[in-house]
């Protein structure tokens, strides 16, 4: 072993660096912490129980999310450590396995009263209120990228992507934001 | 331009939510005749009228669905989760949508 | 104004004056105005040349059938061409310009093409161009190309935005005229979710060209509290400007939103036009019927026009379609026209009646001849007389305007994009929709149903029926009684198509866009092309961006007539979308351009750009290919620097878009055993191993290495061109082969920034940041464990896999921190020596150390090809691929292996794809023994280097062959050898 260890301060860099929010009274969008994100892998033909996933995340409403059957994501906006993340992956064990994918998923939040009009022209999912409500979520192609939507409000949405296609979903969801942040 | 499919867990999508593996035919046993191998990777029937197909909803759920599909009409008949065929758990015809 | 325009009236705004050019001629008209009544109300009536005879030609419609009014609208990247002139708004600044016309538009060279007409009837182009071939390209089809043809597009990009939107609805209603506003207000009352679309700028139809009055309001007004009422209901979304295009699977509609192309200078933020796909539960059809010509000598002379048109320039936009005007009509609606026009004091000159037994209720003061047609129309540029032929008698009657009231043809084209057939109606003289609709229905004059009554009832009635389907409360909507409207009752006396108009002298038009006229058909049905699809084709009826809107059930009709038969049984072409023609930019919507696809970015992207990195595209991916450095002169200069230095010293670089599949599951274990011909059952905690997939027909698939990070948890890495498709087939086999088995797939490709640390001072650097001993005891060749990293500041998985066939190392952390790991290792490699390096290099590393990659694994190659015979187990009960890997054709000794191949001369080179031959062979495809799979030049060999499969490769080291690149004509001597140039005994991989 050598002896020329380096211990040093790190900082993550978050994908959406840069993208400022952008608001105006008929939409915001705007990049969330990357916090974490726990992919849930059960059995599509045995789900858990929700009581089972939800002392495991922080509390938030809507921190559980349905991802297709047998799978969840538990999300949140702090950070875990190296030891929380190895709790909750074997508090989930042995129905469940636990894959961590807090830097591999990045989470977009866009909210206001023409967010469903907005997403609209990304997905064919029908996001109105009465068909989706608040806490539904599904994976549905949003443009050319395929994204998991959960509905956290009325009017707001979470849109969670993989890292990588990150800044091109923010880069459409910007554009199909365009003519609703002319105030 | 636009056509949408059932899929049991996530309602009707549009095709490009899709992936088409094609027609949905059990795997032989590893020590089947070769004749059954040779159909199993080779040959496909090419029906006009309902044919049952494997279909991935990569963009969505990701399980991996039987569709049935006309191939006329392409009016699509019913989808159904693929593991339920073997897993034996109830079957149920038809879709969300 | 001028002559044309009437002094008052219409649903126009005399004072906001709209100026606008034609052909660069300062022109004015109102708003609301289309840019086609714009034009008549400035008497210019002729506004195009035909396509073929370049015969000068008028507006013949109001709507979205118009043939002859196509005009290139604005300029540079904004220059649309064939745009209808009828369906144009007029916007201040529009600059029009008339199409198929060369030099001008009042004289045209191509006219002479008139006069030798007899010579250019249907298939004309067909007989008189077949020969000789090269006189069509150099020729011919120039000419043919500056002398016809429609439009031309503009060579300059596009500037505006184009979009895509979904939507949904319980009811979908096409059309706000009076059975669709009937509809809509039905379903918006009982809380449906309703939209309704109109293609036209503003809602109401026919009723905006009505004169009648709904409950005591004239039909305009009726309209505007109808719609006022709709848009004060949060259910109902109303789209104008929006034409409904297409009727698809699954109840989706397609419809195109023309957002902002009725002004001058679109705004940015907004689309110019909005691609819409709809999906309703439910959808009526209100798309009313088209008028049809009436096939006489010379009725596309200027002057000639639509009765339903010209009740809506009159109307509408008060315009006067001209002083002395005529109606010829086979029908009751030529009379309300005639109403009309003597209310705004323009007497007809002389009604034409082909009826004999016709009673209309017309108190008018034309003068009616009934059992008589129009034989004739005259005039160049303007019409300036009729013949009228009665009994064999002819009257000349001196008129400036002459309007065709042939019947009415439902707008059923919707109906029939999913397949079905239109059926003919003898009692209604027309085709009608076919009758076995899901989930579409018709109401109003689509439905044939006449009359403003009626319209509106039934649009309401059905509206109604739907909404029960669909477990609404619903009350049909009423309104107050109709006064005025001329067709009191449906059909008072039944419509009589009249397809042979008799007497004609003249060229009779069916399709006024293809210039087919009815000698064409005569003779397409003489030359036995009678059926309606040949016909179609050998005469051009029914094509171009039309679609025969206006022509088809003429052309029916006359074909039924020359062949003796009904119209039933010609039948019709079929109906395709798009109803009317799409921009390719509505198409496109926005991905075109950066957004043509998404980019997929690697965690380390920045990193490698700070360091100058050339990025090339690998799928979505943008991967650093080489990294110069100043001074370097070319990419090889750089490349080779980078593999050498990796040689030795160290490199490091980003293979972060290797596929990682986590794979979980008590059953993890058997499902990889499965899933890869080599065995996995025993693959240890913390230890990676090389696995090859193969497909069922026994060829290979894919490869990677697998680590077991845990008793039931692994790691699968996949080449980065397969990644998706590897997960969509585990997918597969675990959910619909093996679904008994308990796997579990999660794709974590994302998650991880994953460099690869390559040279023999690898571990030397990476010791300086992971904490746990990396000595080749503790952590030999093939280890794969976690590890913590800069003190437990950080965790990461570190594999001790190599591709260089240096000691090397793969070590992956959490994406965020891949750019301060990737520049401690940098900073921690410098003493060492350590530089980044790219694909390029990588690329070269692995063909210098033989492995494999898709550019072998190509679909045609076993694993025994490759050299991996071993890696395809004998004993596993089962694995994809087993069956039929051992066929015959599969372990024939002939079969072409991976080789190694090398210039005998090491200055010369050769290139990937050549082929090899026997030495002394002659250069064809009989002696060809294989071909370069990869090749490179390699520094370490001093040459170029390559790997082949080549016929019994692998026993033919050492001998001589020429290497043969039949598309350049190149010959290169060469020589076959062991495909590993570095290191063969693998003793780097293990210090």
């Amino acid at each position: 072993m050598s002896d020329l260890r380096i211990t040093r301060p790190l900082t993550p860099q978050p994908a959406l660096r840069g993208c400022t929010r952008l608001v105006s009274r008929a939409i915001r969008l705007e990049a969330l912490p990357e916090g974490h994100v726990i992919q849930v892998l059960g059995t599509p033909h045995a789900p858990l129980a929700m009581e089972r996933l939800a002392p495991l995340s922080d509390g938030a409403p809507q921190a559980v999310r349905a991802a297709g059957p047998g799978q969840w994501f538990i999300v949140g906006d702090r950070a875990k450590t190296h030891a929380e993340l190895g709790d909750i992956l074997a508090a989930l064990q042995p129905e469940a396995f636990g894959v961590d994918q807090s830097a591999g998923r990045v989470r977009i939040r866009a909210s206001g009263p023409m967010v469903e009009r907005m997403l609209a022209k990304g997905t064919a999912v029908d996001l109105a209120l009465t068909r989706f409500p608040v806490g539904e979520a599904t994976t549905t192609l949003v443009g050319h990228i395929a994204a998991h939507v959960t509905r956290i409000g009325d009017e707001a949405f979470e849109i969670m992507v993989l890292r990588g296609f990150a800044q091109s979903l923010w880069d459409d969801l910007a554009r199909m934001s365009a003519e609703f942040l002319e105030d | 331009m636009a056509s949408l499919v059932p899929c049991p867990h996530c309602g009707a999508r549009p095709k490009e939510e899709f992936t088409i593996r094609g027609a949905a035919l059990a795997r032989p046993r590893a020590d089947a005749e070769p004749a059954a191998w040779m159909d199993y990777v080779y040959l496909r029937d090419n029906p006009r009228g309902r044919y049952e197909e494997h279909w991935h909803h990569t963009a969505g759920c990701r399980r991996w669905l039987v569709v049935t599909r006309d191939t006329a009409t392409h009016e699509i008949a019913a989808s159904r989760d693929a593991s339920l065929d073997t897993v034996g758990v109830k079957r149920t015809e038809g879709a969300r949508s | 104004m001028t002559p044309y325009r009437l002094a008052a009236g219409g649903l126009i705004d005399r004072r906001a004056h709209l100026s606008f050019t034609f052909d660069g001629k300062p022109l004015t008209g109102y708003a609301g105005d289309s840019l086609a009544s714009a034009l008549l109300a400035n008497g210019r009536l002729l506004v195009g040349r035909s396509f073929k005879y370049h015969r000068p030609r008028g507006i013949l419609t109001a709507g979205a059938a118009e043939p002859n009014a196509l005009m290139t609208i604005g300029r540079d990247g904004r220059t649309e061409a064939n745009t209808r002139a009828t369906m144009q708004e007029l916007y201040d600044g529009l600059e029009a310009r008339s199409q198929s016309r060369w030099p001008s538009l009042a004289f045209d060279i191509g006219a002479l093409n008139g006069l030798l007409s007899p010579f250019l009837g249907a298939g004309f182009y067909y007989k008189t161009f077949m020969w000789p071939a090269p006189l069509w390209e150099k020729l011919y089809e120039p000419f043919i190309r500056k002398a016809a043809g429609l439009g031309t597009a503009a060579h300059v990009a596009d500037p505006d935005a184009y979009e895509k939107c979904w939507a949904h609805c319980d009811l979908l209603v096409i059309g706000a005229g009076p059975a669709g506003l009937a509809a809509a207000l039905t379903a918006g009352r009982a809380g449906a979710r309703v939209i309704l679309v109109d293609e036209h700028a503003a809602a109401g139809g026919t009723l905006l060209s009505e004169t009648a009055r709904i409950g005591g309001l004239p039909a305009p007004a009726f309209v505007a509290q109808t719609m006022a009422e709709l848009e004060a209901l949060e259910n109902v979304t109303i789209l104008l400007r929006t034409t409904a295009v297409g009727w698809y699977d699954g109840q989706v509609f397609g419809a195109v939103e023309r957002v902002q192309k009725h002004v001058r200078v679109p705004a940015a933020a907004r689309p110019v036009e909005r691609l819409w796909r709809i999906v309703a539960q439910k959808a009526l059809l209100a798309t009313g019927a088209e008028e049809r010509p009436l096939v006489f000598g010379g009725n596309d002379i200027p002057g000639v026009m639509m009765a339903g048109a010209m009740r809506t320039y009159l109307n509408r936009y008060g315009v006067a379609p001209g002083r002395q005007v005529a109606i010829f009509t086979s029908n009751d609606s030529g009379y309300a026209l005639a109403a009309d026009l003597e209310a705004q004091g323009i007497v007809p000159e002389i009604i034409v009646d082909s009826r004999a037994d016709a009673s209309p209720s017309y108190a008018g003061k034309a003068r009616i001849v009934t059992g008589a047609v129009v034989s004739d129309a005259q005039g160049g540029k303007a019409l300036s007389a009729i013949t009228v032929l009665r009994n064999g008698q002819t009257e000349t009657v001196k008129v400036d305007a002459l309007a065709m009231a042939g019947g009415f043809s439902p707008i059923i084209h919707l109906a029939c994009h999913r397949g079905g057939k239109p059926q003919w109606s003898d009692a209604q003289s027309a085709f009608l929709a076919p009758g076995d609709l899901v989930g579409l229905d018709l109401a109003g004059a689509v439905a044939t149903t006449a009359g403003i009554a009626a319209c509106l009832a039934e649009g309401a009635r059905t509206a109604t029926a739907l909404l029960e389907q669909m477990s609404f409360n619903a009350t049909p909507a009423t309104f107050g009684t109709v006064e005025g409207d001329i067709v009191s009752a449906p059909n008072p006396v039944p419509a009589r198509p009249l397809w042979t108009v008799p007497g004609v002298r003249g060229k009779a038009f069916v399709d006024f866009q293809n210039d087919v006229h009815r000698g064409d058909l005569d003779l397409a049905v003489q030359e036995g092309y009678g059926h309606v699809e040949l016909a179609k084709r050998y005469t051009t009826n029914g094509m171009a961006t039309d679609q025969g809107k206006l022509s088809n059930v003429n052309a029916i009709g006359l074909l039924a007539e020359a062949r003796g038969i009904s119209p039933a049984d010609v039948g019709t072409t079929t109906f395709r979308p798009f109803y009317t023609p799409v921009s390719f930019g509505a198409l496109a919507g926005p991905h075109h351009g950066h957004d043509f696809q998404p980019v997929r970015r690697s965690p380390l992207h920045d990193w490698a750009r700070r360091l100058g990195a050339t990025f090339v595209e690998t799928g979505l991916w943008y991967r650093s290919s080489f990294f110069p450095r100043v001074g370097e002169t070319s990419w090889r200069e750089s490349v080779d620097r980078e593999v050498l230095n990796v040689r030795a010293h160290a490199g490091l670089c980003d293979v972060s878009m290797l596929g990682k599949i986590e794979i979980c599951g008590h059953d993890a274990a058997e499902f990889l055993n499965r899933v890869y011909s080599n065995a996995f059952l025993k693959l240890p905690v913390g230890k990676a191993r090389y696995g090859l997939m193969l497909r069922e027909d026994g060829m290979i698939y894919d490869d990677g290495t697998t680590s077991r990070l845990s008793e039931n948890h692994y790691v699968m890495t996949t080449t980065t061109a397969y990644a998706a498709g590897v997960m969509n087939h585990l997918e597969y086999c675990a959910q619909v082969l093996w679904p008994d088995l308990d796997v579990r797939l999660a794709s974590s490709t994302d998650q991880w920034a994953q460099m690869a640390i390559a040279g023999p001072k690898a571990r030397l650097i990476l010791q300086t940041i992971v904490n746990e001993d990396l000595s080749n005891d503790a952590f030999p060749f093939l280890a794969a464990r976690e590890v913590s990293l800069f003190g437990r500041a950080l965790h990461g998985r570190l594999f001790r896999i190599s591709f260089s066939g240096e000691l090397a190392y793969e070590l992956a952390v959490p994406a965020g921190y891949g750019e301060s790991v990737a520049e401690a290792l940098m900073e921690a490699g410098a003493p060492h020596g350590i530089q980044p390096y790219g694909v390029e290099a990588l690329g070269v590393l692995r063909i210098e150390k033989g492995h494999v990659t898709h550019n072998e694994i190509n679909g045609t190659a076993t694993a025994a090809d490759l050299g991996f015979g071993k890696m395809v187990s004998t004993t596993k009960p089962d694995f994809i691929g087993k069956a039929m890997v051992g066929r015959p054709g599969l372990v024939d000794p002939e079969r072409a292996q991976l080789v190694g191949v090398l210039p005998l001369d090491p200055t010369t080179s050769f290139r990937t794809g050549s082929h090899i031959l026997a030495q002394g062979a002659a250069a064809t495809l009989e002696n060809d023994q294989g071909y370069v799979t990869s090749s490179a030049y390699s520094p370490h060999v001093g040459s170029t280097i390559g790997l082949a499969l080549v016929t019994r490769g692998a026993e033919r080291h050492g001998e001589a062959v020429m290497i043969w690149n039949g598309i350049r004509n190149e010959f290169t001597p060469g020589r076959l050898c062991d495909p590993v140039f570095v290191d063969p005994g693998n003793e780097k991989l293990h210090v």
